[in-house]
């Protein structure tokens, strides 16, 4: 008889306003387990992560700790419960001292209380030596390297005495010395009959290290296995499931000849970003897909000179370009819709007429003089031909659901009368109906010559939709592929692997 | 070392002044002109003292000059009015933090921006003094002249104090939790709220705090003089932020700490002598100190820039 | 949060006003009748003195330009969610270098005047560097160069000197009148115009706008956002040092304490006026309503008997103002308080 899991969820369902993100999961962690956790992008992971860390309260199931049943976790009971989390960006005091780090969150914080610090030292000094880390505690947070931090991280985790410990792809930005020290550090924890989470695409690392592997998709968990019995492939089949049946609008036309954009071995150090090289011609939808942290927002921002390149060269209709600025990129005929368009996509508290015009100032505006009637007009075209549901031009972009935000976004861009377009997520969060409506627009502008550069996570999107698909994994690109190519393939390439399943 | 660079330089820049001081000005270091000097910048440097935790929670305080006269005349009529000084101490101190209630409680309570609700509280508690008082000084007994002591005593207590409560509050702020929680807040609001801490409840304290000092500088200025004048204090405000930002006091908040402070304090309170000992009018004097809060500034912009590359 | 008032129909002048201005408006009104009644006495000799006078609303008015010029200036600084503190200052270095170069440099009035300008806008340019090319925060920078610019009127001036002497035609622009209205009113109005125009009917004032509501968005629209920020610094400068030409114009001399103390009233008037503290949303007209309301305010208290007989007019002012910028500040934000004790908290999406 087995001894009760560590954390055990039954049907857990979470649903946010309209949206189904976990569907009824099932999922457990025995003491001394290394599970992991896998699934595309969307899959419901981080969701999952939410509700055990008791950041957001579930709408269905059950979730048993020990063999307690748990109900209205919060973040600090939770960690009260011994559950702690790592995620990729350690939030930590940058100006304070490791050991005062690991004290702000592990010590009771009385205001009165007299401060030990040769205790907090040697408490930091032990936490850290555990890891086999090389940091002094005495050393400030910001001189650390992210690795560095990471594991400090972790070092809080221990201290606070965790039984489960959820690792959300922690070996992103660590070099192979780290990931093996890092490695020895989760084995040693399981050593101790902590139960750890392990949340990773790397399919070479969950093989190395997890015991069991639990695969979700679209919300629900669609097999656990021991690692040992499985492979990859077959965990491919799982994360990628049946095929679409959704109906993506056809292309009508094959892509016109002349190549748009041309980039050759384009970098930036800072972001991660290596050696990426593909053409976009006019009329052509690229897709670019690959997993989370696989650099293609970051390439985006590359290409919208948010943050220039500093290797490579880029090409937009035979004309080299250096793009220091987004002004530069727009200039240039560039043209981004961002992801976070609530942050970056819309000013929500400027009207939509305003929102339109944003980009395109010195062109409608010559003068500088506004002209308000003109843009009235050219809003209420815009409203029309795209279809947004809104009050009016007036209304602010507040005032707007997601899906007719992103419209409001992406009309603004094609005021511009870009000669290439790059929409990052654009159906991400946004309604069936305006899904459907905002793959039609994306059809249209092609047929009508626009290049486009699709970066979706939405794995039957970017097959649907795309011409060819362009993979990115790891800040570099890893394939290219026909559209309309197998899941199983283009998922295979995101993961770096050179599996071919089944067609 | 590298840690508190920072400080350091402004350490150095500071044995650089006094370097040229004693090559230059050695008249600078007679010890009573030397004395009267840092028993003048003894308050100051318990409004400082009090300015540094303000400006590592992220906020400022412009008021403190205004907060300073009003503290002052209410503590020299007291003591005019016979008062013993043990009681107008803590009457002082007890004016001074129920100021800065006020100021904390719009920006802690309100989350109103603290320049605009500080400088609102600057002209009004000035204006209000001088309506009241019209500008009459206040007369003060002989027993609150040095609190009773010769001058030469009085001085050494002064500066002795001030120095005793620059290194207590320092031990304190890195020895009891609460001082933590100053930078916890300053760095990052919303993770120190997770971590357990309650950020607008120490934005409310720090204010409380710095209105309290600065009755007590009051007090401890009040003890130089026989008389009160209304427009004591002014211009404490830029001083002192000067100071605590020259000795490396994030404006930006969650950086800093009062040894920088001291040292900050200590190089601009040479620049009045310096110039008097060069011979360049004292009119150049609120220049130079701006031109000192804008290079340093700069430096630390310039540095961020290098770091974050 | 109420949507941009820029393209409402002009002629549709009632809803050009945001409720905030209506009633910023009311109180205006209200206020001038207070002092209207308290303050206008009838002297010995049957003549009407005190509030009531013409002579009294040209001297509000030609005390108002300079404050008005200054929170004219802010406007579109806090409508970037910026503030520049050094305004009052620079008025004082521009009149000591105005005073100078006429004085001292024997250049024609117009010329130093056209040269003081110049320097204004450099000094605000000094702001704007240190703000957009090194990104440090418009507090600490402005508070800086409050103290510099200050120094450097002391410093020029020794502290001591006063320029004065200037010739009747140059005076005229600030102590007589012209076209029925005080001279130095035209000039005031003419920038108002051009700061109105330049906010609300131009792609400047729409950068303004957005860059306070977003500084990311801003800049992920393609907006030119540190030449748009520099701009507004240095126009502060500018119209600082118109101020400071027509102050020496009114006072009929140039000291070093010129606009001590000006900042505040400036910062009151705008945040009166409704434009938020914390940028995106503002108006020239409500600042210039606000800049009435404070002029009213200031000189009114000069007129009512019982302020004169303590002679405590400045005082007065000055206490006043500081409490309603409390109370503009408390209001303003006021709604959202209150509307979060009401609604229940929901959960963030996801």
């Amino acid at each position: 008889m087995s001894p009760a899991p560590l954390l055990a969820l039954r049907q857990l369902v979470k649903n946010y306003g309209g949206v189904r993100a976990l569907r009824g999961v099932d999922f457990d962690l025995q003491a001394g387990e290394v599970h992991a956790l896998l699934g595309e992008n969307g899959a419901g992971k981080s969701t999952l992560i939410k509700v055990i860390t008791g950041a957001h309260q579930p709408n269905g199931g059950t979730l048993t700790l020990a063999g307690q049943r748990v109900a209205n976790l919060t973040p600090s009971s939770a960690r009260a419960l011994g559950i702690a989390c790592i995620y990729q960006q350690p939030a930590l005091f940058p100006d304070l001292t490791v050991a005062e780090n690991l004290a702000l969150r592990l010590e009771a914080t009385s205001a009165s209380s007299r401060i030990d610090w040769p205790a907090r030292r040697a408490r930091a000094e032990q936490w850290l030596a555990r890891l086999g880390a090389e940091i002094s505690p005495e050393a400030e947070v910001r001189s650390l390297s992210m690795p560095e931090q990471q594991l400090v991280e972790i070092a809080c985790a221990l201290g606070a005495g965790a039984r489960i410990v959820i690792m959300d792809e922690p070996t992103a930005s660590l070099t192979q010395k780290e990931q093996r020290l890092l490695f020895a550090v989760v084995r040693d924890l399981r050593k101790n009959g902590v139960g750890v989470i392990y949340i990773s695409h790397r399919l070479e690392e969950i093989f190395a290290l997890a015991d069991r592997v639990t695969v979700l998709r679209d919300g629900q968990s669609v097999g656990t296995h021991a690692v040992g019995d499985i492979d990859e492939a077959g965990l491919i089949r799982l994360m990628v499931g049946r095929e679409v049946a959704q109906i993506y609008p056809a292309a009508e036309s094959a892509p016109g000849r002349a190549v748009a954009l041309s980039l050759q071995a384009v970098g930036c150090r800072a972001s991660g970003v290596h050696n990426v090289s593909f053409e976009v011609r006019s009329g052509e939808i690229f897709g670019l897909g690959g997993l989370v942290g696989a650099g293609r927002t970051e390439l985006a921002r590359i290409l919208f000179g948010l943050t220039p390149a500093d290797s490579g060269e880029i090409t937009l209709h035979g004309q080299r370009l250096t793009l220091r600025s987004p002004q530069a990129a727009v200039a240039h005929g560039i043209a981004y819709v961002p992801e976070d368009r609530r942050r970056h996509g819309v000013v929500l508290e400027l009207p939509i007429a305003h929102n339109l015009t944003m980009a395109i100032h010195r062109r409608f505006f010559p003068t500088t003089w506004l002209r308000f009637a003109a843009e009235r007009a050219l809003a209420l075209d815009f409203i029309r031909d795209l279809a947004v549901k809104c009050a009016g031009p007036d209304a602010p972009g507040g005032s707007l659901s997601g899906g007719n935000q992103q419209k409001v976004s992406l009309a603004r861009w094609l005021a511009t009368k870009p000669k290439l377009l790059i929409l990052d997520e654009p159906t991400q969060g946004v309604d069936v109906g305006a899904k459907s409506e905002i793959h039609k627009i994306i059809r249209r502008l092609a047929k009508e010559g626009l290049a486009v550069i699709l970066i979706s996570s939405d794995l039957p999107e970017v097959i649907g939709m795309s011409d060819r698909i362009g993979v990115m994994g790891g800040g570099t690109l890893r394939a290219i592929l026909p559209g309309g190519s197998a899941p199983h393939d283009v998922m295979a390439a995101a993961l770096g692997t050179t599996e071919r399943g089944a067609a | 070392m590298k840690r508190f660079f920072r400080e350091l330089s402004v350490l150095g820049a500071l044995a650089a002044v006094l370097v040229g001081m004693a090559i230059f000005a050695p008249a600078f270091f007679s010890p009573q002109p030397l004395l009267s000097l840092l028993t003048r910048e003894a308050p100051t440097l318990i409004v400082a003292c009090g300015m540094a935790c303000v400006i590592i929670t992220r906020q400022i305080d412009i008021s403190v000059g205004s907060m300073f006269s009003v503290c002052s005349v209410c503590a020299g009529l007291l003591a005019a009015r016979g008062w013993p000084l043990l009681l107008v101490l803590p009457a002082s101190v007890a004016l001074g933090a129920l100021l800065g209630a006020v100021n904390g409680l719009l920006v802690a309570g309100l989350r109103l921006p603290s320049i605009v609700v500080t400088l609102a509280t600057m002209v009004t508690l000035r204006q209000g003094l001088n309506l009241v008082r019209q500008g009459e000084f206040v007369n003060l007994p002989d027993r609150v002249q040095w609190f009773g002591l010769s001058q030469m005593a009085g001085q050494l207590v002064l500066v002795g104090a001030s120095v005793v409560f620059l290194v207590a509050l320092a031990l304190a702020m890195r020895h009891v939790a609460a001082g933590r929680f100053v930078y916890a807040v300053g760095t990052d609001a919303e993770a120190a709220r997770l971590a357990g801490i309650r950020p607008q409840l120490v934005t409310f304290l720090v204010f409380i705090f710095i209105g309290a000092l600065t009755g007590l500088a009051a007090m401890m200025n009040l003890a130089q003089s026989p008389q009160v004048q209304p427009l004591s204090g002014a211009g404490l405000e830029l001083k002192v932020i000067a100071a605590v930002v020259v000795g490396g006091v994030a404006i930006s908040g969650g950086r800093g700490n009062l040894w920088g402070a001291f040292t900050g304090l200590l190089l601009l309170a040479c620049v009045s002598p310096a110039l008097i000992h060069l011979h360049i009018e004292a009119y150049w004097e609120k220049a130079i100190q701006g031109a000192i809060i804008l290079l340093a500034v700069v430096a630390d912009g310039l540095r961020t820039r290098k770091l974050n590359r | 949060m109420s949507v941009s008032p820029d393209n409402k129909n002009p002629r549709d002048w009632k809803a050009l006003l945001t409720r905030h201005e209506m009633l910023l408006l009311y109180v205006l009104i209200a206020e001038w009748l207070f002092f209207y009644f308290a303050g206008t006495t009838t002297n010995r000799r049957g003549v009407v003195v005190g509030f009531g006078t013409l002579d009294r609303q040209f001297d509000i008015l030609r005390h108002s330009c300079e404050i008005g010029l200054l929170a004219l200036a802010l406007t579109p600084v806090i409508i970037t969610a910026g503030i520049d503190l050094s305004i009052g200052s620079l008025l004082g270095l521009c009149a000591i270098l105005f005073g100078k170069l006429w004085h001292d440099g024997g250049l024609p009035i117009p010329v130093a005047a056209g040269l003081t300008l110049a320097l204004g806008a450099l000094a605000g340019g000094l702001n704007a560097i240190l703000i957009t090319a090194l990104r440090l925060p418009p507090l600490i920078v402005t508070l800086g160069t409050y103290s510099l610019f200050r120094g450097l009127a002391e410093a020029i001036t020794h502290g001591a000197i006063t320029y004065t002497d200037f010739p009747a035609s140059f005076l005229f622009v600030g102590q007589e009148r012209w076209l029925g209205l005080p001279t130095q009113a035209w000039i005031f109005l003419g920038v108002a115009l051009g700061v109105g125009l330049l906010v609300h009917r131009t792609t400047f004032g729409r950068a303004f706008r957005t860059i306070g509501f977003s500084l990311e968005g801003a800049r992920y629209a393609g907006l030119p956002v540190a030449r748009r920020l520099a701009l507004v610094y240095v126009l502060a400068g500018l119209i600082a040092a118109i101020a400071a030409v027509i102050y020496t114009a009114r006072l009929g001399q140039a000291k070093a304490d010129a606009g001590t103390g000006y900042e505040l009233f400036a910062i009151t008037a705008v945040v009166l006026g409704g434009t938020s503290i914390f940028g995106g949303s503002g108006t020239v007209h409500g600042t210039l309503l606000g800049v009435a309301a404070i002029a009213v305010l200031k000189n009114g208290l000069a007129c009512l008997p019982v302020v004169m007989r303590m002679n405590a007019a400045e005082e007065m002012s000055g206490l006043l103002t500081g409490a309603l910028l409390l109370l503009a500040l408390t209001a303003s934000v006021l709604p959202k308080i209150l509307s979060r004790f009401r609604t229940p908290h929901h959960a963030p999406a996801p």
